[in-house]
């Protein structure tokens, strides 16, 4: 409970208590024996007042602070003033209801209790009881001054005999004759012997006066009470007419009659008077009773209203709190904001709804961390797929249901040498260099579906030849396999190479047999004819002789050109493994040139060696071999053009940090170049354009390449390194990367470069291969 | 709506306020003490005292309607302490009683059990306002090195009006009646 609230109770409970003590107020009046309450009502309606006017400033707080709240638009301030509306209402008609009727009621019923005839009857029962004592008391008057007057005239003077005579007819109690300071002279009846009361000397000075004075006497509650019917009486005293001459004051005598009055007229007069003297007092007070009753019930309203309103804006805010809990989150749930939200401590179904509502959000939020923890799982296996899809040197490409392509990588690009990344969205088809491609390959996908062929139940495998616009053509390995949703994927790959090499081991295979089955009957060949011509050529004469000796020369030759043919071919297919040793190629290049001595004189040849090259690990006889194949490639490169040059370099290839890459070996020269036809194939076996050439050479070479580990590679040069101007020669480079271990100073080794030089064997066949 | 009935209850109240709070008019008071004064006599500390009344009119108003209305003498002596409160000695009260007999047209008057008849007001309040050696407390019991005072008090005793009456009362000034003073005892002399 927060603060707030815990204050509204406590002034709820004072203005409750302030209620309560009004109500016992009012209580008390039903039940006589009070007193405390009327002498406190001042105090008590003050102290209402005071509560009254508490929970006025506290509602005036209350609905001030509401009005702000409202006035700012904050959130919830409606719906509590409507709840603080409805209950105040709820509290107030029932009280405005009851103060009403109360109201009237209590008004009527004052009015009701004075009503002109009964305080009429009531002064008339007054008036009535004042005449008959009145008329009792004229009557007891008379009879004694009568009596008075013939006391006066009898001769026997006062006598008691005749004091007892006259009390008997007069009926009164006492007969007492007084002297006039008012001693009793004489005396008749009574019924105690003690000596009656002397008259007051009011009594006597009025009867000296007038002659004749009464009263009445214990006419009061307190004689009636103690039973004696003489208790109320009235006292008659009446002078004695004097006819003496002398007179004088002090000489007068009075005649005093007691008589009685009848209880029952006592009695009746008495209830008058009280009940007279009750009314006079109750219409007195009758005002201040009725602001007291309307008073007490105003109170009793102000403190109920004041109350109900002051409950209603609790009980709202009570009500409203866990409702403004709940709206307030839903709020932030739809702004996104899934923190945990605050729960409602209570019992009842609203606590619980936001419970549930806490309990929700956290499972949304829970729900939404997966979901985002998912997307970046998807994510990072996207960008994952994406990057080995870019660095794939394969080709790939995803058509959708409609055959368009949907996905390229950069080896697609690559492969094909066409921006098909641009062409997204478009059939394949639709790229005139690729329709024919396009049509086996959608022909293909339809077998797959039609018609399967064994082991290719998923996908399909095939390779094609694409004719590309400059003459060359591709072959490719083409994968083909459907995906989900009707979308097609192809993987492919450039085999180009690898059906190269494929041919070359072919070529090298059909070479071995050819050799061996073309080289035995050659000897034989030659051998007959040989002898034909030792035998027939004396026998012979003339142009017989000369047509022998032509023809078998032919033969001869021609026997021989197949052997050295067939040498070649021997040497191609049948290269011994290498043996791998450690070697300084610079004295092996050197050994090499020296056989080009003649070359070298003319100009024709230099060398360009670099100092302090690493050794490398290779075979020094193949590794010759290699060397004069190439240069003397180059020199039948250059051989038609008197300024004709080639140049045999080494170098090393250092890295950027200075360390080891490769070992280069680079043959230049300024010949008319490769012919791009022939430029990619140049290393396969009988491609040539020499009429001479066999199209071994750079064959043997590549092949020695391969066995080293090296790197082979033939290019145009260029004027001015542009690539498109005019060919200026070519360039074929070979980078050795298998280095021999130990230090790589060239003078440690015990390889005297002159002795290499005449020990090396002439390579035989190094004319033999071009490739131009 | 909340607002406006908390107005109408505010004015409400200050209605009633001056209602109930319509008092204190400045007048000549009705009581007026007219002798004051503490005798030793006989062994004893007597005081007399005499008051003049006059009596407002709604007070006469009620009692020529018969409603009774007391009087009351209040008499208290204390001993001055300097260290503590000041010790009260002793305590005496009168109570008078005056009623109008309407049947008989005469005034009653009671001090104690004893009842008196008088045939007018003046008489009546004549008896009631005055006081001759009325004991206050024995001498042995006044220490005479001690100081003491008398707190004197006359008044009309609204507390033994009829109930109904009382209510409302509190207010209204006619009914608050009476005059109160302190008297300085001499010591012996």
């Amino acid at each position: 409970m927060s603060k707030s609230a815990r204050w509204a109770w406590i002034v709820s409970l004072v203005a409750a208590t302030g209620a309560a003590l009004v109500l016992a107020f009012v209580l008390s009046f039903s039940t006589a024996g009070g007193g405390f309450y009327e002498r406190h009502f001042v105090w008590l309606f003050w102290i209402n007042v005071a509560v009254a006017a508490l929970l006025l400033l506290v509602i005036g707080l209350a609905a001030l602070r509401l009005a702000v709240r409202m006035r700012r638009g904050k959130f919830g301030s409606r719906l509590l003033i409507k709840l603080a509306g409805i209950f105040a209402v709820v509290g107030l008609l029932p009280g405005l209801v009851i103060y009403t009727v109360s109201y009237q009621f209590v008004s009527r019923s004052i009015e009701a209790w004075f009503d002109v005839k009964v305080a009429g009857a009531l002064d008339a029962g007054l008036a009535l009881g004042k005449t008959t004592l009145d008329a009792l008391v004229a009557d007891v008057n008379a009879k004694t001054r009568i009596a008075a007057e013939r006391l006066a005239d009898s001769r026997d003077g006062p006598a008691p005999l005749t004091l007892e005579r006259l009390r008997e007819q007069l009926g009164a109690r006492d007969v007492t004759l007084i002297g006039a300071n008012g001693q009793v002279l004489a005396m008749a009846g009574g019924i105690s012997a003690t000596p009656p009361e002397r008259p007051g000397p009011l009594l006597l000075r009025q009867a000296r006066l007038t002659g004749v004075a009464s009263q009445v006497e214990g006419l009061d509650e307190e004689a009636i009470a103690t039973g004696d019917t003489m208790a109320t009486r009235v006292r008659a005293l009446a002078r004695l007419p004097n006819s003496d001459l002398h007179l004088s004051p002090a000489d007068d005598r009075f005649l005093m009659v007691v008589q009685p009055v009848p209880r029952v007229v006592a009695v009746n007069a008495l209830a008058v008077q009280a009940a007279y003297s009750e009314y006079q007092q109750r219409a007195l007070a009758r005002d201040s009773l009725g602001r007291m009753y309307i008073g007490t019930l105003t109170l009793a309203l102000i403190l109920s209203v004041f109350g109900s309103v002051l409950l209603a804006i609790v009980l709202g805010n009570q009500l409203a709190r866990p409702l403004l809990l709940l709206a307030d989150g839903v709020r932030q749930v739809a702004a996104g904001d899934l923190k945990p939200k605050p729960v409602f401590a209570s019992t009842d179904e609203l606590g619980g709804l936001t419970r549930s509502f806490a309990e929700m959000t956290a499972q949304l939020a829970d729900a939404k961390l997966q979901v985002e923890r998912g997307v970046a799982q998807l994510e990072g296996a996207r960008t994952r797929l994406q990057t080995i899809l870019d660095t794939l040197t394969a080709g790939v490409i995803v058509f959708d249901r409609e055959g368009r392509i949907d996905t390229v990588n950069p080896g697609a690009t690559r492969i094909l040498r066409l921006p098909l990344a641009a062409w997204r969205g478009r059939t394949l088809s639709e790229l005139p260099e690729l329709e024919a491609f396009a049509a086996s390959v959608d022909q293909r996908y339809e077998l797959l579906a039609t018609s399967p062929e064994a082991g290719e139940r998923d996908h399909w495998q095939d390779a094609f030849e694409l004719g590309r616009g400059d003459g060359n053509t591709l072959t490719l390995l083409v994968r083909g396999a459907p995906l989900p949703g009707e979308q097609r994927l192809m993987v492919f790959d450039d085999i180009t190479e690898v059906v190269s090499a494929q041919r070359s081991a072919a070529w090298a295979e059909v070479a071995r047999r050819l050799a061996h089955e073309i080289k035995n009957p050659l000897t034989p060949i030659q051998l007959s004819a040989e002898r034909l011509q030792f035998k027939l050529e004396n026998k012979l004469e003339g142009s017989d002789q000369a047509l022998l000796l032509r023809s078998v020369a032919t033969i001869v030759n021609q026997v021989h050109a197949m052997q050295r043919l067939v040498n070649e071919f021997r040497d191609y297919a049948r290269l011994p493994a290498a043996q791998m040793k450690p070697l300084d190629l610079n004295a092996l290049a050197a050994e090499v040139l020296a056989l080009y001595g003649q070359a070298h004189d003319r100009g024709q040849l230099d060398a360009r060696l670099a100092p302090a090259l690493p050794r490398i690990m290779g075979d020094a006889t193949q590794l010759r071999q290699v060397i004069h194949n190439l240069v003397q490639n180059a020199l039948d490169a250059v051989a038609d053009r008197p300024d004709g040059h080639v140049e045999l370099g080494t170098s090393a290839a250092r890295g950027e940090h200075g360390e080891l890459r490769a070992v280069r070996l680079t043959v230049l020269d300024n010949g008319p170049g490769f012919p791009d036809k022939v430029l990619k194939r140049a290393f396969e076996p009988y491609v040539t354009t020499k009429a001479k050439g066999t199209g071994l050479g750079l064959a043997v070479v590549k092949k020695i390449a391969d066995e080293h580990g090296a790197r082979l590679r033939a290019a145009n040069v260029h004027e001015g390194e542009q690539p498109d101007a005019p060919v200026t020669g070519a360039r074929v480079s070979l980078s050795f990367s298998t280095f021999a271990p130990g230090p790589a100073a060239p003078n440690a080794e015990e390889h005297p470069e002159p002795q290499d030089l005449h020990a090396g064997p002439a390579p035989a066949t190094g004319d033999a291969t071009q490739v131009h | 709506m909340v607002r406006r009935l908390a107005l109408q209850g505010l004015g409400l109240v200050l209605v009633l306020g001056m209602l109930f709070g319509s008092s204190a008019q400045a007048q000549v008071q009705p009581i007026e003490l007219a002798q004051l004064q503490a005798i030793r006599r006989d062994g004893a500390l007597t005081l007399e005292f005499a008051v003049r009344i006059a009596l407002p009119k709604a007070v006469e108003d009620a009692l020529q309607h018969g409603v009774p209305v007391y009087f009351v003498a209040e008499a208290e002596l204390l001993r001055s302490r300097w260290y503590w409160r000041d010790e009260r000695v002793a305590r005496v009260a009168r109570h008078w009683r005056i009623a109008y007999q309407p049947l008989t047209s005469t005034w009653r008057v009671g001090l104690g059990g004893l009842n008196q008849t008088y045939p007018s007001l003046a008489d009546a309040l004549a008896v009631v306002s005055r006081s001759a050696g009325w004991k206050i407390a024995d001498l042995p019991q006044l220490d005479p090195d001690s100081r003491y005072y008398l707190e004197f008090s006359y008044r009309l005793d609204t507390t033994q009006l009829p109930s109904p009456m009382q209510i409302g009362l509190g207010g209204q000034a006619d009914w608050a009646i009476g005059v109160e003073r302190v008297l300085r005892i001499d010591r012996e002399p």
